[in-house]
């Protein structure tokens, strides 16, 4: 029951805000609620009998339904959608099961409510008023109590029940007493905040704020570390200036963009294995050791130059560790076995020279490996090479040679008729099939390139060879 | 006359004012209520030419009400005294003050919504009662008119004022309660409570027997009473 009246409900505050045609479906909806009750062509109502009085003016769900139904010329399930939404928006209410905002098709019965109390867009109900209803409690008309409105202080509510109290519905009949009761109540019911409202005093989504979980957001925005403006907006004017003209949108692509003229020569000549880079290519790999990293064609020509320095075990770990990241998790600890061999335990053959603190903290992580096991470790290898191999590369004969001998293609100038055949002509690339296989080939090499010289083994060898 | 004794009257007149003043908003809030009783009848089958008569009366004795206790807070809160007492005073006054723009505030829309009603019920034909919702009710507005009659407040037999019409009366009211925010700057966030929470409604001993749920009894065949409004889960 919650659930189709919340979602009605939910209809009811969204519509809130429009104006012009919730104003006409309203106007529509009340003449059609006037029909409904017409005493010669609306629906036959009986009368109510209570212990202490007969009530007047009551109907049966299913003399509604069937009502609507002829009326709109539509199916039974749509009259009864129908008339939940007349009792969701405050139309007619239930009398038993009060909370059940629902039309049932059966002896279930309901009452007009009184105009009064009808949807209405310019009059919505304060939360205040509300809070005033439930306090009083269905006591009801003893305890009339008129309250100051939204925009007041908490205590002020309190004020409202200095003297203000009238007795005016204790002159007024039984019937009519209970009457108005259940009509005021149904209009609560309609029109009462949502749940998690905690102030009833804000309107809007304001009041589902909670305070006190909103007071430890703010407390805990105060504790979060801060730049200054001056220093971020440095930081991204720095890599606008930098990055401005790798850019395929604010820079042409040399030689052309292939999504603008169909011809992907700047993918061919961009991919993973080429002999020679583009000279943007090789540009950008002199913006960060990041960048360098992660173009795998950078990598290599890094790699060169490791090797001719013999200080490859750094760029080795960062590798292992990045696999681990990535890798599958069945994997994981023979991975971690393999790197803590090679890289970490004392005399390993490619050991990385890192800080005691961490160096412990890694070796401790590793009889518990998970993926990010490694992620201190791999950090200050990273900023090792930064800090120093990566200059050391920029200046070295490696990356001057690459430089020179990188590509500069000539930028495309073609022709409308060019631009559509070249379009006819597209390329369908390499299937990814042989890519990988390829990938899978160049994986093996390096391996067993990179693979640590088994000492013993050569030993053997040449004793065999003897 | 010493000035101790011209403040000790001053300080007498003003206690005398407030008190008035407090009955005065006392009877505003029955009146209003009843006016909200009364409007809730509107458009329903209780609605009649007897109903929007007795409307109109509410409205007119709330309106000689408001008049004269609008002109004698302004009164109160325009002089100012920075004596202890007289600040104490003063914090009464506010009070008064908050209380009765708030009252305003409520009939006013009250107003609104019983204006919109009229409109959509006119009773001038006898074919428009046909539109005229059968709630329940049958008739019962008579006691709250009653109700209104037995109002008293110190000056409504004194003063003599123009009955307006109804959308003159709202027009009114909304430049009132714009006047007196102008000319008296209250501050509604620091007027504090002199009573807890419905402190009237706890103690009503008269009617034990009026919760909703047991006015809504009925007899089972079977000789058990049973709430009419919620049936078991």
């Amino acid at each position: 029951g919650v659930t189709v009246s919340g979602l009605f409900l939910s209809l009811w505050y969204k519509h809130n805000m429009s104006c012009m045609s919730m104003k006409h479906q309203q106007i529509r909806m009340e003449a059609f609620v006037v029909e409904m009750q017409d005493p010669k062509n609306g629906i036959k109502g009986s009368e109510q009998k209570l212990n202490v009085t007969t009530i007047p003016h009551v109907i049966a769900g299913k003399d509604i339904i069937s009502w609507i139904t002829n009326k709109m010329k539509t199916t039974a399930e749509e009259a009864e959608a129908f008339g939940t939404m007349l009792v969701a928006y405050g139309y007619v209410y239930p009398l038993q099961n009060h909370k059940k905002l629902v039309m049932c098709n059966d002896a279930t019965l309901y009452r007009f409510q009184t105009p009064y109390f009808w949807p209405t867009e310019k009059w919505v109900a304060e939360d205040s008023d509300y809070g005033e209803y439930s306090t009083t409690g269905d006591q009801g008309v003893q305890h009339r109590v008129r309250g100051p409105k939204s925009g007041f202080s908490v205590q002020s509510l309190h004020l409202v029940m200095f003297g203000l109290f009238e007795l005016a519905g204790k002159e007024r009949k039984k019937p009519d007493r209970v009457v108005f009761d259940c009509q005021e109540r149904a209009y609560w019911i309609v029109n009462r905040p949502p749940r998690r409202t905690h102030s009833a005093l804000d309107s809007g989504p304001d009041r589902l704020i909670d305070p006190i979980t909103e007071n430890m957001f703010y407390q805990q925005a105060i504790m979060r570390s801060k730049v200054k403006s001056s220093v971020s907006l440095g930081a991204l004017v720095k890599y606008i200036t930098t990055y401005k003209n790798h850019d395929p949108f604010l820079a042409p692509c040399a030689p052309s963009n292939p999504w603008q003229t169909d011809d992907d020569s700047y993918w061919t000549l961009n991919m993973r294995r080429v002999d020679l880079p583009t000279k943007m290519r090789v540009e950008r790999w002199s913006f960060s050791l990041f960048e360098l990293l992660s173009d795998l064609r950078g990598r290599d020509d890094f790699k060169i130059f490791l090797k001719k320095e013999f200080s490859g075990e750094n760029l080795a770990f960062w590798e292992a560790a990045e696999e681990l990241k990535w890798g599958t998790a069945s994997s994981m600890s023979t991975k971690a076995e393999t790197i803590f061999k090679t890289f970490l335990a004392p005399g390993a053959p490619r050991w990385i020279n890192i800080d005691g603190r961490t160096m412990g903290l890694t070796v401790k992580g590793l009889d518990h490996p998970h993926r990010y096991v490694l992620e201190a470790a791999q950090t200050h290898v990273f900023l090792l090479m930064k800090k120093d191999t990566f200059f050391r590369y920029l200046k070295s004969p490696v990356y001057k040679d690459i430089q020179k001998k990188a590509l500069n293609p000539e930028p495309h100038n073609f022709s409308p008729a060019q631009l559509e055949q070249n379009a006819k002509n597209r390329n369908p690339g390499i299937h990814p099939i042989l890519l990988w296989q390829q990938e899978e080939e160049e994986k093996a090499k390096a391996a067993a390139a990179a693979a640590p010289v088994d000492v013993k083994a050569m030993m053997n060898k040449i004793d065999r060879k003897k | 006359m010493s000035r101790w004794r011209r403040s000790v009257d001053e300080l007498a007149a003003r206690r005398r004012q407030q008190a008035e003043c407090e009955r005065a908003q006392d009877a505003l809030g029955r009146v209003t209520s009843c006016f909200q009783q009364l409007a809730a009848s509107l458009g329903s089958s209780a609605d009649g030419s007897f109903l929007r008569d007795e409307l109109d009366e509410t409205r007119a004795v709330a309106h000689r009400i408001c008049r004269g206790l609008a002109r004698r807070l302004l009164r109160l809160l325009s002089d100012c005294d920075s004596t202890p007492s007289g600040v104490e005073d003063r914090r009464v006054s506010e009070r008064l003050w908050v209380l009765f723009l708030s009252a305003l505030e409520n009939f006013l829309s009250d107003l609104h919504k019983a204006s919109d009603l009229i409109g959509q019920f006119p009773l001038t034909q006898r074919c428009d009662r046909r539109s005229l919702v059968n709630t329940g009710c049958v008739d019962g507005v008579v006691g709250v008119a009653s109700r209104v009659a037995s109002v008293q407040v110190p000056w409504l037999t004194l003063e003599e004022e123009s009955r307006p019409d109804l959308t003159n009366h709202m027009a009114g009211l909304e430049v009132m309660l714009a006047e007196m925010q102008l000319k008296v700057p209250v501050a509604f966030w620091s007027v504090e409570a002199t009573q807890p929470a419905w402190a009237e409604a706890a103690g009503d001993p008269d009617d034990p027997d009026d919760s909703l749920e047991r006015l809504m009894e009925v007899q089972l065949p079977n000789r058990q009473l049973a709430a009419c409004c919620c049936w078991p889960a």
